[in-house]
């Protein structure tokens, strides 16, 4: 398992489902916004990040019913406006896979707050704004992975969850990829590396795995909706 | 009494060594106590794991000890486990014993203590309990955090069935907490202040990945995982082989999934030489044989998991399980029409040892051939008896020749045996007809069936011998898949062979003779009755020296060309039973019975009719009525034929129904309709009798009918009723009287009307006034006004001659119109009016009638001369004739012309009617006025002109006058 664990992005497009037209779009998305030729003008950096973002944003709440429940994921349940984290809680049993499930309280003190307000959050400026995406991206590239490992020694006959937890870290990694080019585009600072993740709580017992793979699928929904709202205000600013 | 106890144990103890060394056995007990007691929990197994040691032993001394422990939880006194733990104890040595606990040990602190107790037997009794020791804790609360809530044990792994106690750790006190298994609300018992304990008993499976049992309070909830695994079963079926003498597999059904995550492990013990495996699938496992020669084995598998073990174990000798390895490269090394030999290979086992192999030949899916050869490296056996051109199978397996416990996987392998010569002669028959006197042979032959062919038939030799020409042969190739062929042939005796050929060569000859003149086709004629086999007949054989006989039918007699079917029988036959699944019922089947000759030529022998089971007619005859009278008619359908219906016609039903319900007539019964209602019936027993008169019935009465037919299955569909109304008893006379009279009164009227013309041309033709001619005027203004018409009875005619002339020559005349040229050839019809002098050529009036009523003579001048009158003249002459002066050159060329040319015998008295037709193809009357030409006579020249009256005609007008003489149109004014 650890093997997988080590398998770059690459790997992972090989050996995961990617068999549906999506995900030769989605490679495009995921192109970083370097430079092969002439430079990448900073409205189409937004713009290529801005449309990978409304993709995530589609695909989480698909992933958070099947997390959740108990067998295949069920579209057009209460958990559809949640896609991603619903794939893991599909597997999860009761109580993640309850109708009503919904713990607002738990929280995952490594994973990047959610809790700020919006005005707060909109009153930052942007550099500041992309900044801190950028490094919840990275963060949540990790925590998924982490949930990756939690889900393969839970479920080590269920793939889909596998899977589709996979294609999500992707997805988070080339967002991040986006967001830094973006910055290098503006002239802003290069981000740091990716920081270490350190310990993770949550970890000590099988429910409570399963109790982090909800957090992390979750507040990845929520981050993935603010990155749309933020994306969109960039995209319409320098589309101008 | 105690403290003597306890004084004389303590002296015992003092000389405990010295006597163990001077004696082994020892008679009094020691009063030990253990010290050290250690006290740890492990979480995982929800285990109190015990480790103390035992002082004050000798050195080398062991002694049987019992050790008493005491758990209690929460608190000290409140114990709530004691046991014994016996076991031999060295000098310092540590010692361990473990408790599992129930309640998961977080939740409660838990106390233990013991005490000892020797239990040698070489320590005499009695024996003493020793003091108890201090209480230890266990305390696992400790090690936990901060938070509000914690449930226990973590992710318990339980087996099916079993019970498991479950408990939280609340510290909010306030809080109310619910607690559930999946989604069902638990019930659990406080045990301390924040202390709750769960009791799930019977535990059942529900899913791989565990069953969540959760606790909810006002924070975030927390809950625990049970893994619950499925009872593992005892491995069934458990049976080891080898198929090299090198490796033996033993193979077991493992029975259900345990449902764990964790697997149940599989190991191999051999007991003989104490060696075993992990065994790496979970039903099935290797073991290496060794060079030690070990034929026995006594294998033991053992399954494992965290809750049981269950084993089981064969005996296996190593040369009684030898199930070899299936052959290989079969193959059909050399194959002939009838031969083949199959060759193979075999694994080698052990030491060279030897193979059974079982060889097995199938044809059509079946075994038809089976040997058994003995094969160490290379099989090969030659396989006899084979048909051509047939498709086999072989296959082989082999088992161990030493001792035989199973045979190898089977190998197969498809061969085809070469052809050969078909081994029949192809089933000949013949169809002969004559075509202008000359025999027509149509040879049909059956396919030979596939145990005769050999192969793929692929032409048909027709040889046909003349036998009054010896030397003459014909020879005719038939590509298959033909089945017959027609050959023509001259009036002489025939023998007609038919070959089938494959690519081997051809088959024997079928021979047909063909006599070449007409058969007798007036043979006795009878019918034959169709039963569930098929048509059952017999015959009368005619000749003694018949070598057999056939029976020719049409499979589908109703749809043409007919498909000959024939049946050949041998000569003692003179019955047989006919059959076909092409037979149908309703249809009639002709067969034609047959006598074959000694010389092979055919002689119809009889014929038969039948129907594999007759139905009642399908339709009904057209009836026609005729002879209708007022009492009675005739119903007639000849046109219905009998021998193509649905079965033999036996005869007629004629229904007859009145209006007035009269009683039936003679010879006629009363009868209820299909449709219920009544009428009268008449049987008509005679199938060819196609008519029948209805007599005796009433005048003006309606009468309805109907005629059906009907065979032995009934009569036919029940169709509409005919009416028939029958007249008065005058109305015959209306008929045959008055009608045909009425009819010629009308021809003639009509006639009559059509011909009214020609009727009054005929009868009382308009006689012409010459007082009112229009020639009159116009003589009169332009030069002579001394010109008066001449009176006829002023008119002393010195002879007149009437020659009657054909009407068809008027005909010609009249309705002809010709060129002047064209008309130069023509004999004129004139009038002559003969003067003395019969040739007269001088100038001089002359009056020319075209009149058959009369002609006048110009009597003034004397003469008359003869005027030849050419009726196409004045057309043929328009154009130059416009004016009097040349019309008079004209009749003057005219009559120059013809007086030579007009035999005096033929001069006849021309008439031409005022009144008659004109000419409607004249296309060069003027296109106005067009009306009147119908009412335009040809009446010409009836009044006498000088000849010197010509003169030019300088207006139109005169143009028109002149022209009027001429064209009859001008006559309408």
């Amino acid at each position: 398992m650890n093997e997988r664990i080590g398998r770059e992005v690459r790997d992972l497009m090989l050996t995961s489902d990617f068999f549906l037209p999506a995900p030769f779009c989605l490679l495009a998305l995921l192109l970083p916004p370097l430079p092969l030729g002439a430079p990448m003008s900073t409205a189409e950096s937004v713009k290529q990040a801005y449309n990978l973002a409304l993709h995530m944003q589609t695909q989480t709440s698909t992933l958070l019913q099947t997390y959740v429940s108990d067998g295949p994921a069920a579209f057009g349940s209460p958990h559809s406006h949640l896609s991603l984290s619903l794939v893991q809680l599909q597997h999860q049993s009761t109580p993640f896979s309850d109708p009503d499930f919904s713990l607002p309280e738990l929280k995952l003190r490594t994973l990047p707050p959610t809790a700020m307000h919006f005005e707060n959050w909109h009153g930052l400026e942007d550099a500041v704004r992309l900044s801190l995406t950028h490094e919840a991206f990275l963060s949540f590239s990790q925590h998924l992975l982490l949930a990756i490992v939690d889900q393969s020694n839970l479920n080590p006959d269920n793939s889909m969850v596998e899977n589709q937890l996979w294609e999500e870290r992707l997805k988070a990694k080339g967002l991040a990829g986006n967001l830094a080019g973006i910055m290098t585009a503006l002239g802003l600072p290069t981000p740091p590396a990716n920081p270490p993740l350190g310990t993770v709580p949550l970890g000590n017992t099988a429910f409570q795995k399963k109790c982090r793979g909800y957090v992390i699928v979750r507040d990845y929904g929520l981050w993935t909706d603010r990155v749309v709202t933020f994306l969109g205000e960039l995209k319409d600013k320098y589309s101008q | 009494m105690a403290l003597f106890a306890v004084l004389q144990t303590t002296f015992l103890l003092t000389l405990l060594p010295l006597r163990t060394y001077q004696s082994e056995v020892l008679s009094e007990p020691l009063p030990l106590t253990p010290e050290s007691l250690k006290v740890s929990i492990n979480s995982t197994k929800q285990c109190l794991h015990l480790q103390w040691t035992v002082h004050n032993l000798d050195y080398h001394q062991e002694l049987k000890m019992v050790f008493q422990i005491q758990i209690s939880r929460f608190k000290a006194s409140n114990v709530i486990w004691m046991g014994n733990y016996s076991t031999t104890v060295k000098r310092n040595q540590v010692l361990h014993w473990s408790w599992e606990s129930e309640l998961p040990l977080e939740c409660a602190i838990h106390f233990v203590r013991m005490r000892t107790m020797v239990d040698d037997a070489r320590i005499p009794a009695p024996r003493f309990w020793s003091n108890w020791s201090s209480w230890e804790k266990a305390d696992a609360q400790n090690s936990l955090g901060d938070h509000p809530l914690y449930v226990f044990p973590k992710d318990k792994l339980v087996e099916e069935g079993s019970d498991v106690t479950i408990c939280y750790i609340s510290r909010n006190h306030q809080d109310n907490i619910s607690c559930y298994l999946e989604d069902e609300l638990t019930y659990g018992k406080q045990l301390d202040q924040n202390v709750w304990a769960f009791k799930l008993k019977n535990v059942s499976f529900h899913r791989k990945t565990g069953t969540n049992f959760y606790c909810k309070g006002q924070g975030v909830p927390e809950g625990v995982v049970l893994f619950v695994s499925k009872v593992l079963e005892e491995p069934k079926d458990f049976s080891c082989e080898t198929r090299d003498l090198k490796t033996v597999t033993c193979t077991w059904d493992p029975g259900s999934d345990t449902g764990l995550i964790q697997l149940p492990s599989y190991t191999l013990f051999e007991s003989f030489s104490g060696k075993k495996t992990l065994c790496k699938h979970r039903n099935r496992c290797d073991w290496q044989v060794t060079q030690d020669s070990q034929e026995v084995y006594n294998f033991t598998l053992v399954a494992e998991n965290y809750f049981r073990k269950r084993s089981v174990s064969i005996l296996f000798n190593l040369i009684h399980g030898v199930h070899p390895l299936a052959p290989y490269n079969l193959f059909p090394k050399s194959v002939s029409a009838t031969n083949a030999t199959m060759s193979w290979k075999v694994s080698s086992i052990g030491h060279n040892s030897a193979l059974l192999c079982q060889l097995q030949l199938l044809g059509e899916g079946k075994v038809i051939q089976q040997h058994n050869i003995s094969v160490r490296v290379n099989g090969e056996y030659l396989l006899s008896e084979l048909k051509p051109d047939t498709e086999y199978v072989a296959r082989v397996h082999c088992a161990y020749a030493d001792h035989f416990w199973k045979w190898s996987e089977l190998i197969s392998q498809n061969f085809t045996t070469a052809e050969a010569a078909p081994s029949e002669a192809p089933d000949v028959w013949r169809d002969v007809t004559f075509v202008s006197g000359h025999p027509t042979v149509t040879l049909f032959w059956k396919p030979l069936s596939k145990v005769h062919t050999n192969g793929k038939i692929l032409f048909y030799n027709v040889v046909v011998e003349n036998l009054d020409e010896p030397s003459s042969l014909e020879v005719l190739s038939v590509p298959a898949p033909a089945n017959s062929t027609k050959v023509t042939l001259n009036r002489s005796s025939y023998q007609i062979y038919v070959t089938a050929h494959n690519s081997v060569g051809p088959s024997p000859a079928s021979a047909v003779a063909i006599s070449g003149h007409p058969e007798n086709e007036n043979v006795e004629e009878g019918r034959v009755n169709g039963t569930e086999d098929g048509f059952h007949m017999s015959w009368k054989p005619q000749s003694r020296n018949a070598t057999g006989y056939v029976v020719e039918w049409c499979d589908d007699p109703q749809n043409l060309p007919c498909v000959l079917q024939w049946k050949n029988l041998g000569p003692t036959n003179t019955g047989t039973v006919i059959s076909s699944d092409a037979f149908r019922p309703g249809v009639r089947y002709d067969f034609r019975i047959y006598e074959i000759s000694a010389k092979g030529m055919a002689h119809l022998l009889e014929k038969k009719a039948g129907y594999l089971k007759e139905l009642a007619p399908s339709y009904n005859p057209e009836v026609a009525t005729i002879n209708l009278t007022s009492h009675s008619f005739t119903l007639s359908w000849k046109d219905y034929s009998t021998e193509s219906q649905t079965g033999f016609i036996q005869g007629y039903y004629v229904y007859l129904k009145s209006k007035t319900g009269e009683k039936c007539h003679r010879e006629f019964e009363k009868t209820v309709l299909p449709d219920n209602s009544v009428g009268c019936k008449y049987t008509i027993d005679n199938p060819d009798q196609k008519t029948f008169v209805v007599k005796d019935l009433q005048p003006e009465s309606v009468y309805e009918f109907f005629v059906t037919p009907y065979t032995s299955a009934g009569e036919g569909p029940l169709d509409d009723f005919t009416k028939v109304t029958t007249p008065d008893d005058y109305s015959h006379i209306l008929t045959h009287i008055i009608l045909p009279m009425i009819f010629c009164v009308l021809v003639v009227t009509i006639t009559c009307y059509l011909k009214s013309q020609w009727l009054k041309d005929k009868c009382y033709p308009d006689i012409p006034d010459p007082y009112k001619s229009s020639v009159l005027s116009l003589i009169k203004f332009k030069e002579n006004p001394h010109i008066t018409i001449m009176n006829v009875n002023d008119c002393v005619p010195d002879a007149i001659e009437v020659v009657n002339k054909p009407e068809g020559s008027k005909i010609q005349f009249i309705g002809t119109r010709k060129s002047p040229t064209e008309t130069k050839g023509t004999k004129p019809v004139y009038l002559d009016l003969l003067p003395t002098e019969k040739n007269y050529s001088g100038p001089g009036p002359c009056i020319c009638f075209e009149n058959f009523t009369y002609n006048q003579a110009a009597s003034d001048l004397g003469y008359c001369g003869h005027f030849p009158v050419t009726p196409q003249a004045p057309h043929c002459q328009l154009g130059p004739l416009t004016s009097p002066e040349n019309l008079l050159k004209t009749l003057e060329q005219n009559y120059m012309n013809s007086l030579g040319e007009i035999p005096a015998g033929e001069a006849n008295l021309n008439y031409v009617s005022q009144l008659a037709s004109p000419m409607s193809g004249d296309k060069e009357s003027p296109p106005a006025n067009p009306p009147e030409p119908a009412l335009c006579s040809e009446y010409k020249m009836q009044m006498a002109i000088p000849l010197g009256l010509a003169s030019p005609a300088p207006s139109k007008n005169s143009s028109l006058s002149s022209t009027a003489l001429l064209d009859p149109s001008e006559h309408c004014h």
